[in-house]
C-alpha cells in the first residue's frame, strides 16, 4: 500500500512541474500586461480583426482537409498496403520542416506559374497574400496532428464490430458512419482540436506567403518590431486568452456529444 | 622528492603568467552582431576575412530587420556588441543615449528594381519605362513595408520622387496601391517571391542584386537615394510611418542612403568588437569587401557624436564643424 501511494506522489510532483514549466512564462507574461493596455488592445479594430481571422482561416482550412484527412486516417488504420511505413513517414514531414522553409515550398507550390496557381487565377483567387494562401500554409503544418490523432481512435475500434455489421448487411459507408467514426470520435475531435490549434500558432509558414492581411501571430512580430515589447505583449495576452476560451468550449462540445453517442 | 614538487610548482606559477598574460592581450571570445538584412552576405565575407587574422574570435551574426534588431536591444535586453543599420538614423533614434554613444557612417547604397530573366517583359524594361510597364496587369511586383524596414520607406519615397522627376502626377499613389499583397516586412523576404517567380520585380537594394546574381535596373540618381549630391532633391520627399504607438505617425523625409555601424556600450566583449571595427573600415580590408559587394564606401562622414568615439575608430568618421 505504502509503495502505491508513493509512486502517486512521484506523478503528482512530476506532473506540476511540467504544468509550472508551460504556465510560469505565460504567467509571467500576464503580469507584466496592465489590465488598462489590455483592455486598449481589446478595442482595437485591427487587433480584433486579426484575431478573428486567424480563428476563420484555421477553422476553414481545418474543416476542409478534414474531410480528406479523416479518410486517410481510416485507411491507415485498417489496411496494409507497400510502403506504408513511408507513407506514415510522410505525413510526419511537415511537423519537421522548418517553418520558412514549409513557406518557401507552399509558395512554390501555388504561385502565380504553376498548376495550382493557374486554376486559382481563373476563379479569380492569388493564394499569395490573400486568406486562402493562410489557409493553405496554416494547413500543411497542422495536418498531420488530425492524421495522426484520428488514425489512432480509428485503430482502437475493434473490427469485430465493423464486420459484424457488415454480415448483418449494412453497407461499408454505413458502417463507417455509423459505427467506426462515432466510435473513433472523441479522438478524431481530439485531433481537429489539434490541428485548429497550431494552424492559428504558424508564423513562418504563413508569413512567406501572406504578409497582409496580418494574422495574430504576425501582427505580434510586427508590433514587436515597430513598438516594442510593451505593445506586443497586450495582444498575445488577449490572443492566449480567447484561444482557451475557445478550446474549453470546443472540448466541452466534444464532450456533450460523446455522452449523447455512448447512449 | 621535494626538488620534484618544486619544479613543478615553477612550472604551474609560470604558465598562470604566461596565460594570465595572453588572455589580456588577446581578442578572442563571442562577438555578436546585430546587422540589417542587406548586410548578410557582405559581413559573412568580412567575418571569414577577420577570422583569418583573428582564429580565436566566434562572432555570431544576426540579421533582422534594422528596427527589429534594435528592438533586440532596447526591449529584449539580448547582448549585443555591433549593430549595423541600414538606415544610421535608426542607431541615432532608438540606441543613441541609452544603449551607445556613436554612430559611424560607412557605406551606402542604391535602390533599384532587381529582376529576373524570366521575369514578365524582362527583354523591354528600361529607365524611361519602368512605372509603365509595372503597372500592366500580368506584372507582379514587390517591395518592403515602410513600417518594419528602411528599404520599405526608401521605396515609397523613391516613388514620390519618381513622380516628380517623370513629370507624372499621381504616379506615386498609383504605384503605391498595387500588388500590396507583395509587400514583405523585410527586404530580402522579397527574395524569395522573385526566386520562386511569384513576381516579376522586386525594389531593393542594387546591392543585394549583385550579391545573388539577379539582374537589375538602375535607377535615375534623382530617384534612387545614392548621392548626396542630389541631397536637396530627396528631401522634397516624405513618407509618413508608424510612430512610437499605435495610432501616432511619424514623418520621414528622404535623404541620401548611408548605413551607420555602433558599438553598444554594454558590449560584452569590446576588445573583439574595436577590432573588428577596425577591420571593417580599414579601406583595404573590410571596406574592399563591402565595395565589392555593391557598396560603397562614405568614409570618412561627419559624426554627431565624434568627441565619445574610441581612439582607434576616430579616424574614419569626421567632427562636426
Amino acid at each position: 500500500m505504502k509503495r502505491y501511494q508513493s509512486i502517486q506522489l512521484v506523478f503528482i510532483l512530476l506532473g506540476s512541474l511540467v504544468l509550472l514549466f508551460i504556465l510560469a512564462p505565460l504567467l509571467g507574461m500576464f503580469l507584466k500586461t496592465s489590465p488598462q493596455s489590455l483592455f486598449e488592445t481589446a478595442k482595437d479594430k485591427e487587433v480584433t480583426g486579426s484575431i478573428w481571422l486567424t480563428i476563420w482561416t484555421s477553422m476553414a482550412a481545418t474543416s476542409l482537409f478534414a474531410v480528406a484527412a479523416i479518410p486517410l486516417a481510416y485507411l491507415l488504420a485498417r489496411k496494409k498496403f507497400p510502403l506504408k511505413k513511408l507513407v506514415t513517414g510522410i505525413i510526419d514531414l511537415p511537423i519537421v520542416i522548418p517553418h520558412s522553409a514549409a513557406g518557401i515550398a507552399i509558395l512554390g507550390f501555388v504561385s502565380r506559374d504553376t498548376v495550382m496557381g493557374k486554376i486559382g487565377s481563373a476563379i479569380g483567387l492569388n493564394f499569395i497574400g490573400n486568406p486562402a494562401g493562410i489557409a493553405i500554409a496554416m494547413a500543411f503544418v497542422s495536418i498531420p496532428y488530425l492524421i495522426n490523432a484520428a488514425r489512432d481512435g480509428f485503430a482502437g475500434v475493434p473490427e469485430r464490430i465493423e464486420k459484424a455489421a457488415l454480415t448483418l448487411g449494412a453497407t461499408p459507408a454505413r458502417v463507417f458512419f455509423t459505427i467506426s467514426l462515432p466510435l473513433a470520435w472523441r479522438n478524431v475531435v481530439s485531433g481537429l482540436i489539434l490541428m485548429f490549434a497550431r494552424g492559428m500558432s504558424e508564423f513562418g509558414a504563413v508569413i512567406v506567403v501572406a504578409y497582409h492581411p496580418m494574422i495574430t501571430p504576425v501582427l505580434i512580430y510586427e508590433r514587436f518590431g515597430a513598438f516594442g515589447l510593451k505593445y506586443a505583449r497586450p495582444v498575445s495576452v488577449l490572443f492566449i486568452l480567447i484561444s482557451l476560451a475557445l478550446f474549453i468550449m470546443l472540448r466541452w462540445l466534444a464532450k456533450e456529444r460523446n455522452s449523447e453517442v455512448a447512449k | 622528492m621535494m626538488k620534484k614538487y618544486f619544479l613543478l610548482f615553477i612550472t604551474a606559477l609560470i604558465s598562470i603568467c604566461m596565460f594570465g598574460q595572453h588572455k589580456n592581450n588577446a581578442i578572442l571570445g563571442d562577438l555578436i552582431i546585430y546587422h540589417a538584412g542587406s548586410l548578410s552576405v557582405p559581413f559573412k565575407e568580412i567575418a571569414a576575412e577577420f577570422n583569418k587574422l583573428y582564429p580565436d574570435v566566434k562572432i555570431l551574426l544576426e540579421s533582422a530587420g534594422s528596427v527589429a534588431s534594435a528592438r533586440k536591444i532596447t526591449d529584449l535586453n539580448r547582448p549585443c556588441d555591433i549593430m549595423a543599420s541600414s538606415d544610421y538614423g535608426v542607431i541615432d533614434n532608438m540606441l543613441i543615449p541609452k544603449y551607445a554613444d556613436w554612430n559611424i557612417k560607412f557605406v551606402s547604397n542604391e535602390l533599384s528594381i532587381v529582376y529576373q530573366e524570366k521575369s514578365r517583359l524582362a527583354g523591354q524594361i528600361n529607365s524611361k519605362n519602368w512605372y509603365e510597364l509595372l503597372m500592366k496587369k500580368e506584372v507582379a511586383f514587390g517591395r518592403a513595408d515602410p513600417n518594419a524596414d528602411p528599404c520599405g520607406y526608401r521605396t515609397v519615397i523613391s516613388f514620390q520622387l519618381a513622380e516628380n522627376f517623370y513629370k507624372k502626377p499621381g504616379l506615386a499613389k498609383m504605384i503605391s496601391d498595387k500588388d500590396q499583397n507583395y509587400i514583405r516586412p523585410k527586404e530580402v523576404d522579397l527574395l524569395a517571391l522573385l526566386e520562386s517567380g511569384s513576381i516579376d520585380y522586386i525594389f531593393i537594394y542594387r546591392s543585394v542584386a549583385i550579391q545573388h546574381n539577379l539582374k537589375y535596373l538602375a535607377l535615375p540618381d534623382e530617384i534612387n537615394l545614392k548621392s548626396m549630391d542630389f541631397a536637396a532633391q530627396y528631401a522634397t520627399a516624405a513618407i509618413e510611418i508608424n510612430g512610437k504607438e499605435p495610432g501616432k505617425k511619424e514623418t520621414v523625409k528622404g535623404e541620401p542612403m548611408v548605413y551607420g555601424v555602433t558599438m553598444l556600450r554594454d558590449a560584452p566583449n569590446k576588445p573583439a568588437a574595436i577590432a573588428f571595427l577596425q577591420f571593417l573600415l580599414a579601406r583595404d580590408k573590410g571596406m574592399k569587401i563591402m565595395e565589392k559587394n555593391g557598396q560603397p564606401s562614405v568614409l570618412p562622414m561627419v559624426s554627431k557624436n565624434y568627441d565619445k568615439l574610441p581612439k582607434e575608430l576616430k579616424p574614419f568618421a569626421k567632427q562636426e564643424k
